[in-house]
């Protein structure tokens, strides 16, 4: 505060919780203890503060007596903050102006035994709280206008959805693809699971509605080169790539440009198992309806610009540039088939006989290479018995995918069925580990598998060989316990799906961190299924991981509502309890740029940190060597008078300062509180947004007091809410402890412990054994004294 | 050494891989000689998952591996089935309750330890001196094969015998 301004009126709220507090705490010695504080002008215990009279107390103080800001002496901050932020924001006062002392859950309720180190200690928590409370700002939740328009990248299913819903609910959507049609794998498969309904004929209309949207700019045949700036804007540029067709002109008849042309190569879209022309048509559904020339195959040759009645075809068509400002992206960028050549005991791309689910399902489909009919590439002659090996490239640590691509049991069923259902006499097996079937419908479509007189065998398939006759597969029949070897005209490998390798460059642009599995990881695996680690961007859909069609629509569905919501009202709060940057100190060295999980820190000649995106962990303060970055809440002067006022008085030993995280640590001392864990008095909480906050200078300001010991509290590895501030908390302590070694201080006094929200017990337990430890060490200090030749201090 | 510790020690032996089979039966329906053996590899890690140690060790499969370790190179959860079977021999041996004549393998692993490497002929006489009506029948072939040359009478050491000493010590043969 500056020194010409009035000093700071601060008032103190202590609560009794009727007896939640009251009962442990002499909540009488501590408001006359708050009232001797510098700054309080008004201390008052109120038997609920939460309550409307204890709140209007509040009220009623701050009008009367001019108060700054507020300290309430209660239950956890995580539970009554927003509250009270409410209260003190009705009487006037800035919502920052408010701090809390966690008396109930990490002290009355965990010390029950011991009343009068409890209230020694809630004493330290509320003058911990005063001192920071007078360092108090008040903070400006900023606005800033943001774009309304969306650009969603894949055209497949998901991206459909989330594109049709943005669009109906009036906001502009951008829809990237990379082929020339959208529509993705779904418009490629036969009949769909559970329901055999045909799969086109569900999605055509659609992709037609899409097409149709004036709300919606499509763009196939497109990829995305470069994306700037942040969620409310992001400035993205793309290319259209030339089809060397006029999408206005092509009427779509393609036969007679494709009749003409001279040159066929296997079909991609029928995974090989057809030919089509160079100038051709993804699909006859293909939207937009307009043919394309591969490059690649075309040898120039003229006959389909002569032949196409309309003048549309253009050979001196150009690459188009695009830029877009988007307020949010959704990433529906999909999955790429497991390369079944990879497992070469099976045989694919040797034996002709041995095919993959898509090729079956292109089998299978009216209008694929076969009419719906289940041949022996071969021979062309129908397959009289069909064998689907499932878990090919899924459930294998051998090809590096562990996890189950969950559809593959479900598309078997379903492929084995139209092909019982089409040719009764056949003899289809499904050899399968375990039958994954869990979805709505789905274990009721597995009992009609097996009414239909499907074989299931229970083995997976080791290899299979092509005779003279056909192929033989080999595997046990675990229940029978017998190896067994058997003769099929067709085997269908049921292959897995593998995060799309073509979406990597989108997923660098954007930052987006991928899973161990590839597949790009969402911000929380279980609460925010849709949500990505960088705000304003989300992902539906087999982006994020193998899903079935019913919940790439929903969570294409949900992915647009995300967005709605963000940019709806057209302009975006930013949380002001962010990190800034001292331009006067900055050196310009880098080091904030690789702690930010948020990528919000950019640094030409000083580092800049980009509010919107800045989640307010506070890492790259702890990590910046000259201490130019600073939070607005949580700051450095805020901490260090909060460590200074828990280490004023020292009423036990040993005495321990402890940094939770807010969002497991924290938690868990709060769940160790309502689970009643007792643990010993002797540790003062401060509570930090993550445990990659702490700065050194904390843990050597505790220790220099005379702290004995400073605990340092994350959450588990793999679980922070920053992806890896934990993990920079680790690497600061491990630096830390060789200093203090240096200096002569045991590092065994500076612990750092993991602990999730649901683990009270272990971090009661982790207290517990730091006391134990630091009272064999001896009060801090006493190495140093025991270093001197002397023996003496 | 009761069930659980049973488990445990294969475990150690083979890697902690075990404990995630799934039973799927690709390790049995690549071995070579599956069709040899009573209980199946599959079926033998789940005997000793289980900790059903008599029948484990009992079971003759496990002395009809021949280590060609397509098991190994095939299983989706990187379990190491071969390595299961040594394990089991391993502790056979330790308990003395092999089942079958393990002469063989104890004149091969002799030799290993005393020359480094395998003498033909050496281990031909040391067998057929052991198990007479085994060697007969091969009798006249060993012979035919002597006089054409294809059997070496010389058996050397190899360099380095101390190394060899170290691994069996390490491997904890005294």
């Amino acid at each position: 505060m500056d020194s010409s301004e009035r000093p700071m009126r601060i008032g103190v709220y202590i609560c009794h919780c009727g007896l939640n507090i009251a009962a442990t705490l002499d909540v009488e010695e501590l408001r006359r203890f708050a009232e001797t504080l510098p700054n309080v002008v008004v201390a008052r215990d109120i038997q609920f503060t939460c309550s409307d009279a204890g709140q209007n107390t509040i009220k009623s103080d701050i009008a009367e007596l001019k108060l700054d800001a507020v300290v309430v002496a209660a239950c956890s901050p995580r539970l009554h903050e927003p509250t009270f932020r409410r209260t003190i924001t009705e009487a006037g006062l800035n919502q920052y102006m408010l701090e809390m002392a966690n008396i109930r859950e990490q002290c009355s309720w965990v010390h029950m035994e011991s009343p009068a180190l409890a209230t020694q200690k809630a004493k330290d928590l509320i003058s911990m709280a005063v001192a920071k409370a007078s360092l108090l700002r008040p903070l400006e939740t900023e606005s800033i206008p943001v774009s309304r328009d969306v650009l969603v990248i894949g055209g497949g299913v998901a991206g459909i959805s989330a594109a049709l819903d943005l669009a109906n609910a009036g906001l502009r959507v951008y829809l990237v693809e990379r082929r020339p049609t959208i529509g993705g794998y779904m418009a490629l498969l036969t009949d769909v699971f559970p329901t055999n309904d045909c799969s086109i004929c569900v999605l055509a209309p659609k992709m037609a509605e899409v097409y149709a949207n004036p709300m919606i700019r499509l763009m196939t045949y497109s990829e995305i080169l470069a994306i700037e700036g942040t969620v409310g804007h992001f400035r993205v540029t793309g290319v259209t790539k030339p089809r060397y067709v006029d999408p206005t002109l092509c009427k779509g008849c393609i036969n007679e440009c494709s009749g003409a042309c001279p040159v066929e190569v296997p079909n991609e879209y029928d995974f090989g198992l057809g030919k089509r022309k160079a100038i051709y048509m993804a699909i006859p559904q293909s939207v937009p309806l307009v043919a394309c020339i591969d490059t690649n195959a075309c040898i120039g040759c003229g006959l389909c610009a002569e032949a196409c009645p309309a003048d549309a075809v253009k050979y001196d068509q150009q690459p188009e540039e695009f830029k877009l400002d988007v307020g949010a992206i959704i990433v529906a960028t999909g999955w790429q088939p497991f390369d079944a050549s990879r497992k070469e005991e099976y045989g694919f791309g040797r034996y002709r006989d041995v095919v993959t689910t898509l090729q079956i399902e292109r089998m299978l489909n009216a209008a694929g290479p076969t009419r719906g009919e289940i041949v022996r590439p071969s021979t062309g002659e129908i397959a009289r018995s069909v064998a689907f090996i499932q878990c090919v490239g899924s459930r294998d640590h051998t090809v590096g995918n562990p996890y189950c691509s969950r559809i593959c049991c479900m598309a078997s069923l379903k492929n084995a069925q139209l092909i019982k259902e089409r040719y009764p006499d056949a003899d289809v097996s499904i050899h399968y580990i375990d039958i994954r079937a869990g979805g709505e419908g789905y274990e009721e479509f597995y009992l009609r598998a097996q009414r239909l007189g499907i074989n299931f065998i229970r083995g997976r398939v080791s290899s299979v060989e092509e005779g003279d006759d056909g192929l033989y597969i080999h595997y046990e029949d675990t229940f029978l316990g017998k190896t067994i070897m058997k003769r099929y005209d067709l085997v269908v490998l049921s292959i897995g799906l593998e995060a799309n390798r073509d979406a990597e460059v989108v997923g660098n642009l954007l930052g987006l961190s991928r899973r161990p599995d590839r597949f790009f990881e969402i911000a929380h695996p279980k609460m925010r299924p849709v949500e990505a680690h960088i705000d304003g961007v989300f992902i539906a859909g087999c982006a994020s991981g193998p899903k079935e069609i019913q919940v790439s629509i929903a969570q294409g569905s949900a992915a647009a509502s995300k967005a709605m919501q963000l940019l709806f009202k057209g302009e975006i709060e930013l949380d002001p309890t962010v990190a800034f940057v001292d331009r006067e100190k900055c050196i310009g060295c880098k080091l904030c740029v690789d702690t930010c999980p948020s990528r919000a820190i950019s640094v030409k000649d000083t580092a800049f940190v980009d509010e919107a995106r800045c989640k307010g962990c506070g890492t790259c303060a702890a990590a910046c060597p000259v201490d130019a970055i600073e939070m607005r809440l949580f700051s450095d002067e805020q901490i260090l008078a909060q460590i200074r006022a828990a280490t004023a008085v020292k009423g036990e030993y040993p005495f321990i300062v402890g940094f939770l995280c807010n969002w497991c640590s924290y938690a868990g001392a709060d769940l160790a509180g309502t689970s009643r864990i007792q643990y010993p008095t002797n540790i003062r909480i401060i509570r930090v947004m993550c445990a990659g906050r702490v700065d050194p200078s904390f843990v050597l300001e505790a220790l220099r007091r005379g702290a004995d010991g400073v605990l340092i509290a994350g959450c588990r590895i793999g679980e922070c809410h920053y992806v890896k501030g934990n993990l920079h908390a680790l690497q600061r302590v491990e630096v830390l402890r060789g200093l203090l070694r240096e200096i002569g201080i045991d590092p065994r006094r500076l612990k750092i412990a993991w602990c999730a929200a649901s683990e009270g017990d272990v971090l009661a337990r982790k207290i517990e054994e730091f006391v134990e430890e630091l009272r064999d060490l001896g009060p801090v200090g006493t190495e140093l004294a025991a270093a001197l030749p002397s023996g003496k201090v | 050494m009761s069930e659980v510790a049973f488990t445990e020690e294969v475990i150690r032996l083979a890697g902690d891989e075990i404990r995630t089979c799934i039973q799927c039966g690709t390790c049995s329906s690549s071995c070579s000689t599956a069709h040899l053996m009573d209980n199946s590899i599959r079926k033998l890690v789940h005997l000793v998952l289980e900790g059903r140690k008599s029948e484990a060790l009992a079971s003759e499969s496990i002395w009809l591996c021949t280590s060609c370790l397509l098991c190994t190179v095939r299983c989706p959860r990187g379990i190491r089935p071969k390595a299961v079977i040594s394990a089991l021999r391993q502790i056979c041996e330790r308990e003395g309750s092999v089942s079958r004549d393990a002469s063989f393998e104890k004149i091969f692993m002799d030799q290993i330890r005393s020359r480094g490497r395998i003498s033909e002929v050496l281990l031909s006489a040391a067998y057929a001196l052991r198990n007479p009506d085994a060697a007969v029948p091969i009798m006249e072939m060993g012979i035919e094969l002597l006089s054409r040359g294809k059997v070496s009478l010389n058996a050397g050491v190899v360099k380095g015998m101390d190394e060899i000493e170290r691994i069996f010590r390490e491997l904890g043969n005294d």
